[in-house]
């Protein structure tokens, strides 16, 4: 058992201090920010504990704000952390993996936000021993309410999965799934949160129309949705009661059913899905 | 069903050549060709005519009905103050049932509802209602509802020929051979159908239970959602509803004389069911449900 293991142990078994945990962050844009501020949220990680790097100045400002550290040298939060987010646009990484591959050890974590990258990628692009865990978070992360699937290379095991959970929890819902499964939360729920936006925009237009002013509709077109999606989450049950249960007999809610159902909503929603699904997988071809 | 012996009913029809009439009389039905008769050797009345024809029937068999008769229609559209106000003129406290059925009734697998009017008795309707729970599903509703009932299971058989037909096609352009197209498609449906009926779930979990993930029904369903699929069966109910509406609209107006109707369609249209009617000796207590539908 590697001294990284072996801390990592302690860390979950609650004997070792929050603050003995080193996290770093290899590129610091919107996601790793939004993982960043739901860790720092949950207490989990203090913010010294944190240290991300970055090509330029431009993003690196807020973490500081946060009261991370920040550099601009990728082998720095490699030498310096145990578990490494790697948050770099696609086309760079292969690049950055490849800078920062010397330093890697059998004590690091690394767990790779970058869309597209293969758990076989990286496997290949990094040294033969590295725990490599590949995660795909979703905007909302930033507001302790994010959707994320994670996957395991050959050498995480148990400990790292329990690991990424458990600090990862505390963004939102986090569940480890088969490798595949990461192109469609992508369609479902990375790309997703896209598809609420633009329907809470259309139901305050539909607001507007019949007469409400705009920022009125909106705040109560959020709360719809967040009511509603909080009901099927805590009663548990299958969408299509609660459906029913809010639709009277001949009641208003019936008549608009009957026009999304005109409108094909439940195709065109499907559609979507399978679109994003799809690009992603072509994506991580290239 | 078994709940009523042949030689208690009568039914009656000026036109004797229809081969329902032949079907009748060999299961051992009265047959008559006075709708008077019919009404005089039975104590629930059944009228099975068509919508137009209600009122001059009403006409016709006013004088002859009692205090005792249970009038019961099955005339879509047609309201029970309209046969109410008919017979009034000849009894002052007529019992009018109105109810809806379906034509699977034929194989005890009807839906049926009906609504008591103003003088019908509690018993009147346990009555027709356990006569009908013999050849289906029978409930009680409000008379409101009736043109919706019409709209979904009144229509309802006709929907799912239709969708019967395609999914045979489906099947055969498949590669199936008809019959056993239609013989897989009619079953499956029909399972589906009981499942739903035994089930406490909710249609929506029954069809997720269906759909493995990536798996072919999902893929097919995804074409039916693409294809406007519910929206369509919204449409067909609420087009049959609204038309129901439509015809008891026109049917309460009266637009059109009786005397042409009756020519109209005695002459040209050949009446398609006789009247049908029911005689029962008494009341409930006396009915013993021998042989249920399975």
């Amino acid at each position: 058992i590697s001294a990284g293991g072996v801390a990592l142990g302690a860390w979950l078994r609650g004997e070792m201090e929050a603050s003995e945990l080193w996290v770093g962050f290899v590129g610091a844009g919107r996601m790793a920010g939004g993982l960043v501020r739901g860790l720092l949220q949950a207490g989990k990680v203090p913010a010294s504990n944190i240290l991300a790097s970055a090509p330029s100045d431009k993003n690196l400002e807020a973490w500081r704000e946060l009261g991370c550290r920040t550099t601009h040298c990728n082998l720095e939060v490699v030498h310096r952390s145990t578990l490494v987010f790697l948050a770099t646009k696609p086309h760079i990484l292969p690049g950055v993996l490849e800078e920062i591959r010397p330093a890697v050890g059998s004590h690091h974590i690394v767990v790779s936000l970058v869309a597209g990258i293969t758990i076989q990628t990286l496997q290949r692009l990094l040294p033969p021993w590295t725990k490599v865990l590949r995660i795909m978070p979703n905007l909302p992360c930033v507001v302790q309410a994010g959707a994320m699937v994670f996957s395991r290379g050959n050498n995480a095991g148990d400990e790292e999965a329990t690991l990424l959970k458990s600090l990862l929890s505390s963004c939102g819902l986090c569940e480890e799934v088969p490798e595949s499964y990461i192109d469609i939360h992508t369609g479902l729920s990375g790309s997703g949160v896209a598809y609420v936006y633009l329907f809470a925009e259309a139901l305050a237009e539909g607001a507007v129309k019949m007469g409400m002013p705009g920022a009125l509709a909106s705040r109560i077109a959020a709360q719809t949705l967040l009511g509603a999606a909080k009901m099927l989450l805590e009663t548990g049950e299958h969408p299509a009661k609660l459906r029913g249960d809010v639709c009277t007999p001949g009641g208003t809610t019936i008549y608009a059913l009957h026009q999304l159902e005109k409108g094909a909503l439940r195709a065109t929603v499907m559609d979507a899905v399978e679109a994003a699904t799809n690009r992603a997988c072509d994506m991580a071809k290239d | 069903a078994g709940i009523l012996a042949a030689h208690k009913i009568t039914a009656s029809s000026p036109d004797t050549d229809l081969p329902t009439v032949s079907g009748l009389r060999k299961m051992g039905v009265n047959f008559t060709v006075s709708n008077k008769d019919t009404v005089k050797s039975s104590d629930v009345l059944f009228l099975a005519v068509k919508p137009p024809i209600i009122p001059f029937i009403l006409e016709e068999v006013g004088p002859d009905i009692e205090a005792r008769h249970i009038v019961v229609s099955c005339a879509a559209g047609v309201t029970i103050s309209s046969i109410e106000k008919k017979l009034s003129t000849f009894c002052p406290t007529p019992k009018v049932i109105r109810c809806m059925t379906n034509t699977p009734v034929i194989v005890r697998e009807g839906a049926t509802v009906y609504a008591t009017g103003t003088h019908a008795d509690v018993e009147d309707g346990k009555l027709l209602e356990q006569l009908m729970a013999s050849v289906g599903f029978c409930t009680e509703v409000e008379e409101d509802l009736i043109d919706a009932v019409t709209g979904l299971s009144g229509s309802g058989p006709a929907y799912a020929f239709t969708a019967l037909d395609a999914l045979a096609d489906g099947g055969v352009k498949m590669g199936l051979p008809r019959r056993l197209a239609v013989r897989l498609g009619a079953q499956a449906l029909l399972g589906a159908a009981k499942m739903l009926l035994e089930s406490e779930q909710h249609p929506g979990q029954l069809k997720d239970n269906v759909c493995s993930p990536g798996g072919a029904t999902i893929h097919a369903l995804h074409f039916l959602e693409s294809g406007g699929f519910r929206s369509l069966l919204i449409n067909a109910v609420e087009a049959s509803c609204i038309r129901t509406r439509e015809l008891q609209h026109l049917a309460d107006q009266e637009k059109i004389s009786p005397a042409a109707i009756k020519k109209t369609l005695l002459d040209k249209v050949k009446l398609e069911s006789p009247s049908l009617s029911v005689a029962s000796v008494s009341k409930v207590s006396l009915f013993t449900n021998k042989s249920k539908k399975n």
